[in-house]
């Protein structure tokens, strides 16, 4: 009995020593895991970001000694009509894009949500070909498309009796090509990402409303806009980062030019760099984050207000 | 309302809808199919006549031209090293990673994990400057380290896997610690096989991604023997719009368009083939950003 007592207890205590092991692996582990993730984010993100906010407070210019200047790449920059003229041209692109984009997109969307709508899927599929092709080829593309002496769009213009625009070449029409560009790009994303917020409406909700005789029409406008009313914010606050952070559009198509028309707040930070003049691109970027986190926070009330 | 005419009345609108969603069909195709097809015009035609397309003068001249002007074999080259290198640790350690932020209680988890929600809002720009100091100094300038370390895991990956992995119930997990499964054997043989949709998204998502990239890549590997795809490209245009002093304007813009074309490719085979997998991983990319 005792014997028997001896051996059960020698069992429990081996079946806990294997357990304890078995803890320690388990509490070991979770640290093993995120250790390539965490020195990778460490090194390329952590440690950057705390060298570009000691970096803004110098005039290092890539080599020789690094001089702190205080708060005077920001007092250059916020008094410099560049730095708010990059960011006047940002919100120009911004007011050309986003209200035109949400428009178009929850019309697409909501038309494309009909599951009773033939090609369907085609349509669904050419709407994202813009977004997957790469962003360069297709810049590239519409330098040659908006030519002003040999592109097809003043060749189709002509056909029309239209006279020649030189999209690229004026101050006034170089920011709605590039708009044009951005909507050509990103309208298929928005539309997938409102198809999503769609797709949680209730349909019964609509069955309601034909009963009632509301018209599709009304019925877009007063169920299915306000229902969708937090996608659409959404949406509208990615492409206020995608916007004020534009870079690659100008600097293929027009490189900021002509007159710095298309000088967006992306571009400008970049013209930074190219100078080596690394303290003020630095205090720029940091600008540009503020005014960026301060839109996306602004439309973020505008949502909760109206909640 | 009578059953004959409410057919009658639904049939309009949906014309009209059809009509709609075919000029934008036309409208967002266009532009991709005209430089495809204009690349197997005649140079000299595609600056004069724009809008023609005789068959009769197909051509392959601009090929040609391009693959003799144009580094674009480098190029892919470049950017198929970088998609290997960067991929591969992209899908290796961010579902490990995150793995662990699901499921597991550790010192330091909510410090971390709250940092990587915090770049999730920072826009890269910010990161550039001092990234490029930092790759000057470890010598690293035009060099594949630099193209693929920096965000080789990148924040957004950590943070939709995680979503992805805190569905995977307990239990599962539980029955398999039971059967004597190691931790890692857990993720490998219990989390892997079940997270493998959000995965297949994640996969095409970082493809797509990697493959378009371009501001740091122009940044920190310009030179020539470095130059991704999409930087070998981004030289083309900035020779028409008048870098380039002395280039024939039709020559340049049939390899521009040939060139273009051949990049195209890729990432539309691959969109067509995994449509399913590329919309998921829109969908939840589009919370980056």
């Amino acid at each position: 009995m005792t014997a028997a007592a001896a051996a059960r207890f020698a069992g429990t205590d081996r079946k806990k020593r294997r357990t304890s092991a078995a803890g320690r692996r388990r509490r070991l582990a979770p640290y093993v895991f995120v250790l390539p993730f965490v020195t990778i984010f460490l090194a390329f993100s952590v440690y950057p970001l705390f060298y570009t906010a000691r970096l803004s407070f110098t005039n290092w210019r890539g080599t020789g000694a690094a001089e702190w200047v205080g708060w005077d790449n920001y007092a250059y920059l916020l008094t410099n009509p560049a730095f708010w003229g990059s960011l006047g041209n940002s919100a120009v692109l911004w007011l050309l894009i986003v209200p035109a984009q949400m428009v178009l997109g929850v019309l697409v969307a909501v038309l494309l949500n009909s599951a009773k709508l033939k090609l369907r899927g085609l349509y669904r599929v050419a709407f994202i070909v813009p977004f997957v092709t790469p962003l360069v080829a297709v810049a590239q593309i519409w330098v040659v498309l908006f030519d002003q002496r040999h592109g097809a769009v003043n060749a189709v213009l002509g056909l029309l009796g239209l006279p020649d625009i030189g999209w690229l070449t004026t101050g006034a029409w170089a920011k709605p090509t590039l708009a044009l560009l951005f909507l050509w790009k990103t309208t298929g994303f928005i539309v997938i990402i409102l198809l999503s917020g769609l797709q949680s409406i209730n349909g019964s909700i609509y069955e309601a409303a034909d009963i009632d005789g509301a018209s599709k029409i009304r019925q877009l406008w007063s169920i299915t806009v306000p229902l969708l009313r937090r996608t659409i914010m959404f949406a509208v606050v990615l492409q206020t980062l995608a916007v004020f952070q534009m870079f690659a559009e100008p600097f293929v198509v027009t490189q900021g030019g002509p007159y710095n028309s298309t000088t967006t707040a992306g571009y400008y930070l970049y013209n930074h760099i190219t100078r080596a003049d690394l303290g003020t691109g630095a205090a720029n970027s940091f600008l540009l984050v503020i005014l960026v986190m301060v839109l996306s926070l602004g439309f973020v009330r505008m949502l909760r207000a109206k909640d | 309302m009578t059953e004959t005419a409410a057919p009658e009345r639904r049939t309009r609108p949906r014309i009209g809808s059809h009509a709609f969603l075919m000029l934008l069909l036309v409208a967002f195709l266009a532009p991709v199919a005209w430089a495809v097809v204009s690349a197997f015009k005649p140079a000299g035609d595609i600056v004069s006549s724009p809008l023609a397309f005789d068959p009769g003068t197909f051509t392959l001249d601009n090929y040609r031209a391009m693959l003799q002007d144009v580094p674009i074999g480098q190029g892919f080259f470049n950017t198929g090293v970088v998609l290997v290198g960067k991929g591969t640790i992209t899908m290796c350690f961010a579902p490990l990673a995150a793995y662990a932020f699901a499921k597991y209680r550790f010192a330091g988890r909510n410090l971390i994990f709250g940092a990587v929600l915090v770049t999730l809002m920072l826009p890269t720009i910010v990161l550039i400057i001092p990234l490029l100091l930092e790759m000057k100094a470890l010598g690293w300038v035009n060099t594949y380290q630099a193209l693929i370390l920096p965000g080789a895991v990148d924040a957004f990956a950590i943070f939709w896997m995680r979503q992805v992995i805190s569905a995977v119930p307990d239990e599962l997990m539980d029955a398999a610690r039971v059967d004597g499964c190691g931790e890692f054997g857990i993720f490998w043989r219990v989390v892997v096989p079940v997270i493998r949709p959000g995965l297949a998204g994640l996969g095409v998502l970082t493809i797509m991604n990697i493959y378009n990239d371009f501001v740091w890549p122009v940044v920190v590997a310009s030179s020539e023997r470095m130059a991704t795809l999409q930087v070998v490209l981004s030289t083309l245009a900035q020779n028409i719009t008048g870098n380039r002093i002395g280039a024939d304007y039709a020559t340049v813009t049939g390899e521009l368009l040939a060139a273009s074309s051949v990049a195209l490719i890729p990432l539309l085979v691959l969109f067509i083939v995994l449509q399913r997998h590329f919309i998921n991983g829109i969908l939840a990319g589009s919370v980056k950003g």
